[in-house]
C-alpha cells in the first residue's frame, strides 16, 4: 500500500502540494500558449490532481530500483521509461479531458491551446514524475535511517538483557565443583565444617542469582558476597589464600552495580592465588573522597603463568558494563608490578 | 600396587586417601601439592599408579605427564574441563570428575586394574599432543633432569637438535635432553621465531647472525655464539621466507 494513500491527512497535504504545479503549468499554458485564464485553470488543476495519483506509480519503480542499487544505468533508464510512460498515459488523460471540457464549455478550452501546450505539457508529466520519484526516495532513505537507529537501540537493550541474564547464570564451574568436592571431603573428616561449607555456599549462590536481577546494589552487599566466595575459598586452599580487607568510611553505603566486584575477586584468586603453589595475601580495600568510589583488588601472581585457556573475559565485561553505566566517569586500571596485580575500579560514588 | 596421590588441594587429596583405606593391598607412597614436587616423587618412587589432577599451579597434569620416563598409570581427576573431558572420551582414557562417588571410583581403579601389561601409551600420547596443540605457540619448555624440571622459556631456546628418539635444547650456553620428536616441537613453537632449518635442526632466528653458501646446495647458518648448523633446500625456503 503506498504510504501516502494509507493516511487521509497525508493525502490531502499531497493533492494540495499538487495545486503548486496546477497554477504552474495554467500560468505558463496561458502565458505561452495563449489560452484564457479561466481555461487554462478548468483544464491544469484537475489534470494536475489527475498526475498526483498517476505520479504514485513512481513509488514502485523506486522500490523496485533501490537507491544505492548496483546497476545505476538500470535504474535510470527505467525511471525515465516509466516517466514516459506516465506522461504518455496522462498526455491521453489530458486529451480526454480537453475534450470534455471542449463539449462542456466550448471557447474555453480549444483542443488546438491543447495541441499547442503539448510540448509543455509532456515536459511537465516527465520532469514531475521525476521530481516524485526523487522524493520516494528521499522518504525512503529518511525512513531506512530510522529503522536503522531502532534496531541498534533494540540490539543495545537486547544485549543488556543477555548480559544480566549471563551475570545471573555465571557461577564459575571450577568453583562450584571444586567447591563441592571440598564438602564432600569434609562429611567423613569434619562434619560440622560440611555444614558450614554446605549453608555458605547455597548462601552465595543465592546471593549471585539475586543480585544478578537488580540494577544496583549497596556496596555492602557486594562484599558480603565476595565475602562469602572467599570463606568457601579459604577452605579450599587452606593457608594458601589469606584475605585482608581494608573498608574505607562511608563506602558501605554507595550504590554499586551488582557483581562488579566479583568477577574481580574470581580473577585474582584462578589467576593469581592459585596459581603460586605457596600462595599469598589477598588485599581488598574500598575508599571514597565523597565523590569517585574506589576498589581495589592486590594479590600476587606468578609472572611466567601460562595464558588461561579460554577465560580473560571477566575484565573486559567489567570495563564494558561501567563505561555503558558511567562512561567517561568510571574507569577500570590494572597493572602488575613486582610480582603483584592491582585492579582499581573508579566509579562515581552514588547514594 | 603403590601409589602416589597429586593434588593441589589437601581435602581433595584427602578424599582419595578415604576412598584408598579399605583396600589393602593399595599403598600410597606419596602425596604431592604441586608438579615440581610430583615429578620428584614419582621419579624417586617409581609408582604403578598415579592419581593426577589437572589442574594445578606452575605445572599442570598434562605437562607432569609428559616429563615422565617411564609413565605410570593414571587415573585423572578434574572438577571442571570440557576440553580435556573431550580428550579423554577419545583416547578411553580413565577419569574421576570432582566430587565422585565411591562407586565411581572403584569402577575407576578396576578398569585401570584390568589394564595390566596393556598400556594404552599412544592414547596418553594422544592427550598429551592434543593438550599442547590447544595451548600452542607454546612460552616454555620443559625438561626432567633425573627428578628435577627445567623450566626453559622459549625466548631463552637457542636451537635444538634431534638426537634419535630425543632432542637436544641448547640454551644459554647449557643442553637439556628431552624424550620429544623435532616435529612434535616444532609444530608446538612460534612458527614466527622458530624455523625448522634442517631434518634434525631447529634455530631461534633472533640468534642468526649470517647464511653462508658453499655450493648451490651446501649452506649453513652462523648464530651469535659461533655455532654452526646446516641448512637444507627446504630450511632455506622457509628462512627466505621469514627474513
Amino acid at each position: 500500500m503506498h504510504p501516502i494513500l494509507k493516511d487521509r491527512r497525508t493525502l490531502a497535504l499531497y493533492l494540495l502540494a499538487w495545486l503548486a504545479p496546477g497554477l504552474t503549468l495554467a500560468t505558463l499554458m496561458a502565458t505561452t500558449a495563449k489560452a484564457p485564464w479561466g481555461g487554462a485553470i478548468c483544464f491544469s488543476l484537475p489534470a494536475m490532481i489527475v498526475y498526483a495519483f498517476m505520479s504514485l506509480s513512481s513509488w514502485y519503480v523506486c522500490r523496485a530500483f533501490p537507491l544505492p542499487g548496483t546497476d545505476l544505468a538500470k535504474t535510470l533508464s527505467s525511471l525515465f521509461f516509466a516517466a514516459l510512460l506516465s506522461s504518455a498515459l496522462w498526455l491521453l488523460a489530458c486529451y480526454a479531458w480537453a475534450s470534455a471540457l471542449e463539449w462542456m464549455q466550448p471557447g474555453l478550452a480549444p483542443r488546438e491551446r491543447y495541441m499547442d501546450s503539448l510540448p509543455l505539457l509532456a515536459s511537465f508529466g516527465v520532469g514531475l514524475f521525476l521530481i516524485a520519484a526523487a522524493v520516494h526516495y528521499l522518504i525512503e532513505s529518511l525512513e531506512s535511517a530510522r529503522r536503522t537507529e531502532r534496531n541498534a537501540l533494540e540490539l543495545q537493550v537486547l544485549a543488556r538483557d543477555a548480559e544480566l541474564k549471563a551475570l545471573r547464570a555465571q557461577i564459575d564451574p571450577h568453583f562450584l565443583f571444586n567447591s563441592l568436592n571440598s564438602i564432600s571431603a569434609l562429611t567423613s573428616t569434619d562434619a560440622a565444617a560440611a555444614r558450614t561449607m554446605t549453608l555458605m555456599l547455597a548462601d552465595f549462590l543465592r546471593m549471585s542469582m539475586n543480585f544478578g536481577g537488580l540494577e544496583m546494589i549497596r556496596l555492602e552487599q557486594e562484599i558480603a558476597l565476595v565475602r562469602h566466595f572467599l570463606e568457601i575459598e579459604k577452605v579450599r586452599f587452606g593457608n594458601r589464600l589469606v584475605v585482608q580487607t581494608e573498608i574505607g568510611a562511608g563506602t558501605l553505603s554507595a550504590r554499586v552495580p551488582p557483581l562488579l566486584l566479583q568477577p574481580l575477586v574470581e580473577n585474582a584468586v584462578n589467576h593469581g592465588i592459585a596459581q603460586i603453589p605457596d600462595g599469598g595475601h589477598l588485599l581488598l580495600r574500598t575508599e571514597s573522597d565523597g565523590g569517585s568510589l574506589r576498589l581495589l583488588i592486590r594479590n600476587p601472581v606468578d609472572p611466567g603463568r601460562t595464558k588461561p585457556r579460554g577465560r580473560g573475559m571477566g575484565l573486559t565485561i567489567v570495563r564494558r558494563r561501567i563505561e555503558r553505566l558511567y562512561g567517561s566517569g568510571g574507569n577500570l586500571d590494572v597493572q602488575e608490578t613486582g610480582g603483584n596485580f592491582v585492579a582499581v575500579l573508579t566509579i562515581p560514588h552514588q547514594v | 600396587m603403590r601409589v602416589i596421590i597429586v593434588d593441589d588441594e589437601d581435602l581433595a587429596r584427602g578424599i582419595v586417601r578415604e576412598y584408598l583405606a579399605s583396600h589393602l593391598d593399595i599403598r600410597i607412597v606419596g602425596e604431592c601439592s604441586n608438579g615440581f614436587d610430583a615429578v620428584k616423587a614419582i621419579t624417586e618412587s617409581k609408582p604403578d599408579l598415579l592419581f593426577l589432577d589437572i589442574q594445578m599451579p606452575k605445572l599442570n597434569g598434562f605437562e607432569v605427564l609428559d616429563l615422565l620416563d617411564p609413565r605410570p598409570r593414571v587415573i585423572f581427576v578434574t572438577a571442571y574441563d570440557s576440553y580435556a573431558i573431550k580428550a579423554f572420551e577419545v583416547n578411553a582414557i580413565d577419569y574421576l570428575l570432582k566430587p565422585f562417588s565411591r562407586e565411581r571410583f572403584e569402577k575407576a581403579l578396576l578398569r585401570v586394574a584390568g589394564k595390566e601389561g596393556d598400556e594404552p601409551q599412544d592414547a596418553v600420547d594422544n592427550l598429551i599432543r592434543s593438550n599442547r596443540s590447544l595451548n600452542a605457540p607454546i612460552e616454555r619448555i620443559l625438561v626432567r633432569d633425573g627428578s628435577r624440571v627445567h623450566v626453559i622459556p622459549s625466548p631463552m631456546v637457542d636451537h635444538i637438535e634431534a638426537q634419535d628418539d630425543y632432542v637436544s635444547i641448547h640454551s644459554g650456553g647449557k643442553k637439556y635432553l628431552k624424550l620429544e620428536r623435532l616435529s612434535d616441537l616444532e609444530a608446538a613453537l612460534d612458527p614466527k621465531r622458530f624455523v625448522r632449518i634442517h631434518r634434525s635442526h631447529i634455530v631461534n632466528i633472533e640468534r642468526l647472525v649470517r647464511l653462508e653458501t658453499y655450493a648451490k646446495d651446501s649452506r649453513i647458518v652462523v648464530l651469535n655464539d659461533g655455532t654452526k648448523l646446516p641448512v637444507s633446500r627446504p630450511g632455506y625456503e622457509k628462512l627466505k621466507g621469514l627474513l
